[in-house]
């Protein structure tokens, strides 16, 4: 009784709330819509008569916008008019009720195709009355055209985009100067401001051009941070955060207002009481504040790079961040009554502790705070469970903890995380989930997959799809052992369950398809991938077996099965009959698979004793009920039957080509974690390396595994300062050498060739090594990489390599650089030998004749022949223009003194840090083409002068 | 983009208050969240399980009030406990300004309920955070005409 009396002194129609209570007690569905279509007849036909007054225009527009709530806008179709009518309205509560009712209607609408073009008729129909009632002087009117902007024209982002080249993109304009001067203004009153700056937001975000190319704007909306009144600063943190994204050159200014207001709130305890709820001052607006610095950090340029970080901070901003940060942490170690105290104290610990990170706090503080928040996750509450691991995610993804770098802390938290794995909220088990794929490195991945896989058969069904999409992206991204991959995942596959007829199940497609990529890019995988699925089926012949293991095989063993046909227990019989014996246990998709991998056993091996089988089947399956396996067993048949030399179907199955996806489709399938972490800092930066799958190299193996076609380069480096150093179809890498006495300078450009050819970036380029192969002790030169270059290459991106020659280099200590890269999904590795030599230092010296023969002379006499002379016969591989000789000797550094009767003298000085020595050259050739040369070398350098020879030969032997 | 939508329920799945502040959703997703969402949240049990959970790529902040589910949609990377606790001003103010509020209240009042919406979360976004003012200010738009 108490709540009829209530509603009717607060109600205003009478006969609004007879009718809703009406349908209310309606016996059932039938009942109500006969009602409603009476009233919509009655509102029709009240409608025609043009003499209502704004009360029953009210009351009627109200009971259809009950009746549009109740989901039955499709019956609707009039009252526009009354709308406008009461938009027209002077009357207040007229036009109020006009601009919902309206929007409701409007926004019912599903005749538009796309929401653009809804927000446009929207805007279309309502255009007039808009301007009018942000022009009007009535500020409330003001309020009542911004409150229906923000309801009605309000998508998430990037659905809706007007730009310029808009017809109607005057008239946005024309709303959003409106609004901006409703906002800006300082003459308004800050109810106003404060819709203004959420419509602001709302504008700007389906038409960014008007914010991007107007550079007038942003600084007077930043300027409305110092606001004083809290509401104001609340309502446009979101304009704010939009525009700073957009311009993130703009971030670094607005961080002193923020720090300042936060500081005044949280340590200062400066707040007008208004503001406090319960006991704490403003928690919404403290979490926001907080918010909005953690994603301040997080904004990145168009180069990728984050445009905040500490160092960029005044130190009165830093000081007070982590004051602020502090006492928050502090704060919520009080004890204090009241969830709601409770609750606000918690919110603002949570959003501090995701902002500490980047206020570069201690490796100390960080691991104080991860502690802090293990002793949480053992909490009753699952709240606190939840947000503490929530916390712990973007804790462990943003810092560089040590925290779980000890084998003892990991297994003992491992222990925590996986109880929270088995936690009875779904909320919380997936939290732990993200966790774990989050903290898994290098250092732990096995025991971390062993876990996530022992799970997987208790896992909850909603989980199960996900679990298998990280333990696949883990599995890929962090294996070194070929064979512990294929283990790996050949055991997510047989336990991840069968799938029903249509071939559903718990390991989506994308899982099993991934693995097949893997296994076709690296051909180290594909023989044991064999082996591995045909012992698996073979343990399990009769009882159940996984289907997505049914499908790998069919493929693998299809294309690569014949690979191990002469290991006695794999043989191509054994895995026909496996393959043959699952078919009828099988969804019709992978049966369909599993004539093709037939087809193919058939054309590999025709003598075989299952062929008639496969024929058989081929014949059976033609009369197929399925379409896709009526047509493919028909052409098969075909196939196999027309000619017996398969002359035709060895053209259909033709080997595999290398797949060339662009990166892991899984990624795009790992949900919400990778959005909660916001951009990976520095651990994305440690994982990449370890992305060979190919077996990991041991230390110094390098040498041994130089890359095919390695040669060609280092020759050419030997004695060209520019040129093509290595290419093969993915990848080009060319260089120049930049020669300073004894400094020198490498600079490689790696071009990517798979971009025109197949559309692909080059990813994850990594500079695993540069092996140098002189004596650690005392080397006889220092190497360092002084630019790396791109992780990813669209097009190119350069390396720099600087080289210091300090000592006699032998000619045996050249470099080997190792380089890795993935491109589609084919990971790569080339280990290059570069020439470090000594001839490089090589500089002119100008000299005449007769000097020349007096040091001859003195070297002669100072080292002797033996110190101090090499002299070698070298026979060309091809023949010589005598010019080409003397160009080249240029070219490596002499300078030419005689060169008379095909006889070449030169003259130069070899460079080291420790030394200069002088180097002098005869080279004489038997006629104007040449084929044989006789090189006399002599050097200042007791014994340089055999390694400059040996150089000279290794040069001029293989041109 | 703040608040995506807020959803008053019964616990028979009837819907009290349905506001869409982001309009890009079709009449037919409309109906099969909020079908969805009541089977999702109704099975949850209150005592051991918390009061967020992942749903379409966002997440949901509810609590529940005597028979009624107060439920709102928000970014992943938003906080919820902040968001929970502001559903529970929410009902503070509907509390106070319907004079110790009930189900028929909110039913009977439901246009009203818009125009409460727009001085707290307009547009989806936070508007104002003091009670006081919000409870001012909606006295003040009553009192006119």
């Amino acid at each position: 009784m108490q709540g009829q009396l209530k509603h009717q002194s607060k109600s205003q129609f009478k006969g609004l709330n007879q009718f809703i209570l009406d349908l209310k007690n309606s016996i059932d569905q039938d009942e109500e819509n006969k009602k409603i279509n009476i009233e919509i007849e009655n509102i029709r036909s009240k409608f025609n008569h043009n003499s209502l007054n704004g009360y029953q225009k009210k009351k009627y527009l109200c009971k259809i916008i009950y009746i549009c709530l109740l989901g039955k806008s499709d019956i609707i179709d009039f009252g526009i008019k009354e709308c406008f009518d009461l938009i027209n309205s002077n009357v207040f509560s007229e036009k109020k009720l006009g601009y919902l009712a309206i929007s409701v209607l409007l926004n019912n609408d599903n005749s538009k195709v796309s929401v653009k073009e809804k927000f446009n008729y929207i805007l279309e129909s309502v255009f007039n009355e808009l301007i009018k009632d942000l022009k009007s002087q009535d500020e409330e009117f003001n309020c009542l055209a911004i409150q229906f902007i923000c309801s009605v024209f309000n998508c998430s982002e990037d659905k809706v985009v007007i730009t310029d080249s808009d017809s109607n993109a005057q008239d946005w304009l024309e709303i959003i100067d409106l609004v901006y001067a409703c906002f800006t203004s300082p003459l308004q009153k800050t109810i106003l401001r404060k819709k203004s700056a959420i419509a602001l937001k709302l504008l700007l975000q389906i038409y960014p051009e008007v914010i991007i190319s107007n550079n007038n704007w942003t600084p007077r909306l930043i300027k409305l941070i110092d606001e004083k009144d809290l509401g104001v600063i609340i309502s446009s943190l979101p304009l704010l955060t939009f525009v700073l994204n957009l311009k993130p050159q703009f971030v670094k200014t607005i961080i002193p207002s923020i720090s300042k207001h936060l500081f005044k709130i949280v340590v200062e305890n400066k707040c007008n009481p208004e503001y406090y709820y319960y006991e704490i001052p403003a928690p919404w607006l403290i979490v926001k504040l907080l918010q909005f610095l953690e994603q301040s950090f997080l904004i990145a340029n168009k180069e990728g790079e984050q445009v905040l970080s500490i160092d960029k901070l005044d130190n009165q901003s830093v000081f007070e961040l982590r004051q602020v940060v502090a006492k928050s942490i502090q704060n919520a170690s009080q004890p204090i009554k009241g969830l709601s105290n409770r609750n606000s104290q918690s919110s603002i610990l949570f959003q501090a502790v995701s902002l500490a990170v980047f206020l570069e706090a201690s490796p100390e503080a960080i691991n104080g705070a991860i502690n802090a928040l293990l002793m949480l996750l053992n909490s009753n509450e699952t709240n606190t469970r939840y947000l503490s691991l929530d916390a712990l995610i973007k804790l462990f993804a943003r810092s560089n903890s040590n925290y779980l770098a000890s084998k003892e802390k990991f297994e003992e938290n491992l222990i925590l995380f996986v109880k929270l794995l088995n936690d009875k909220d779904i909320s919380v088990r997936r939290k732990s989930l993200d966790l774990l794929y989050t903290i898994c490195d290098i250092s732990n991945y096995t025991s971390i997959i062993n876990q996530l896989l022992e799970y997987f058969p208790t896992a909850d069904f909603l989980l199960k799809s996900e679990l298998a999409i990280k333990i696949t992206i883990l599995a890929e991204k962090f294996a070194t052992d070929s064979t512990w991959y294929v283990t790996t995942m050949l055991k997510l596959l047989s336990i991840g369950g069968g799938s029903t007829s249509n071939g559903v199940g718990f390991i989506s497609n994308e899982v099993w398809e991934r693995i097949v990529q893997i296994v076709v890019n690296n051909e180290d995988l594909q023989k044991k991938t064999c082996s591995k699925i045909i012992i698996k089926l073979l343990k399990n012949p009769n009882g159940q077996f996984s289907e997505n293991l049914i499908k790998v095989g069919a493929f693998v063993l299809g294309e690569y099965g014949d690979q191990i046909n002469n290991i006695e227990d794999l043989n191509i019989n054994i895995q026909f009959h496996l393959l043959f014996d699952a078919y009828f246990k099988v969804s019709l998709l992978t049966r369909a698979m599993l004539l093709s991998t037939f087809l193919k056993l058939l054309v590999k091996f025709p003598n075989a004793n299952f062929v008639p089988d496969i024929v058989d089947l081929f014949e059976i399956e033609s009369q197929s009920m399925d379409l896709e396996i009526q047509t493919r067993a028909h052409e098969y048949l075909k196939l196999s039957t027309l000619n017996t030399d398969f002359k035709l179907a060895k053209t259909v199955i033709k080997p595999f080509p290398i797949f060339n996806q662009l990166e892991n489709p899984l990624m795009n399938r790992l949900g919400s974690v990778s959005k909660i972490i916001g951009l990976n800092r520095s651990r994305s930066k440690s994982l990449v390396l370890a992305q060979n799958i190919a077996n990991k190299p041991v230390e110094n193996s390098f040498s041994e595994s130089l890359s095919n076609n390695w040669y060609a380069g280092y020759h050419r480096m030997l004695y060209f300062d520019a040129g093509i150093f290595y290419e093969d179809q993915l990848i080009k890498i060319t260089y120049r050498v930049i020669k300073n006495n004894f400094d020198l300078t490498y600079i490689f450009t790696i071009l990517n060739k798979s971009f025109k050819s197949i559309g692909a970036n080059i990813t994850s380029f990594t500079v695993l090594n540069i092996e140098s192969l002189t004596q650690k002790n005392n080397p006889n030169y220092i190497i360092g990489l002084k630019n790396i270059p791109n992780k990813t290459i669209r097009d190119k991106s350069n390396m720099e390599i600087q080289i210091k020659i300090r000592n006699i280099i032998e000619n045996n200590e050249s470099p080997i650089l190792s380089l890795t890269f993935q491109c589609g999904g084919s990971f790569n590795q080339l280990n290059l030998k570069f020439p470090v030599i000594l001839l490089k230092s090589l500089t002119p010296s100008q000299i005449t004749v007769s000097e020349f023969q007096n040091r001859w002379t003195q070297i002669g006499q100072l080292l002797g022949i033996e110190q101090g002379e090499s002299s070698i016969e070298i026979d060309l591989s091809h023949r010589q223009n005598y010019s080409n000789i003397v160009r080249l000797l240029t070219r490596l550094g002499f300078y030419i003194v005689e060169d008379l009767n095909f006889k070449i003298s030169g003259a130069g000085i070899l460079h080291s840090q420790k030394s200069n020595y002088g180097l002098l050259i005869e080279v004489e050739v038997n006629e104007e083409i040449c084929k044989h040369l006789r090189i006399v070398v002599r050097c200042t350098g007791g014994g340089v002068s055999d390694i400059i020879s040996s150089t000279l030969k290794e040069i001029l032997g293989k041109l | 983009m703040g608040i995506h939508f807020l959803l008053v329920l019964n616990r028979q799945g009837k819907s009290r208050l349905v506001k869409w502040f982001d309009n890009s959703y079709t009449n037919q997703q409309k109906s099969q969240y909020i079908s969805e969402i009541h089977r999702l949240i109704s099975s949850r049990d209150s005592k051991n399980q918390s009061n967020f959970i992942e749903f379409q790529s966002n997440k949901l902040v509810y609590r529940r009030y005597a028979g009624l589910y107060f439920i709102s949609s928000i970014d992943l990377i938003d906080s919820e406990l902040s968001y929970l606790e502001s559903l529970h001003f929410f009902v503070e103010i509907l509390d106070i300004y319907f004079n110790n509020v009930c189900e028929v209240d909110l039913v009977l009042n439901f246009y009203k309920l818009y125009y409460i919406l727009d001085e707290l979360y307009l547009g989806g976004e936070i508007q104002e955070i003091s009670k006081k003012k919000i409870l001012d200010r909606l006295e003040y738009l009553d009192s006119l005409n």
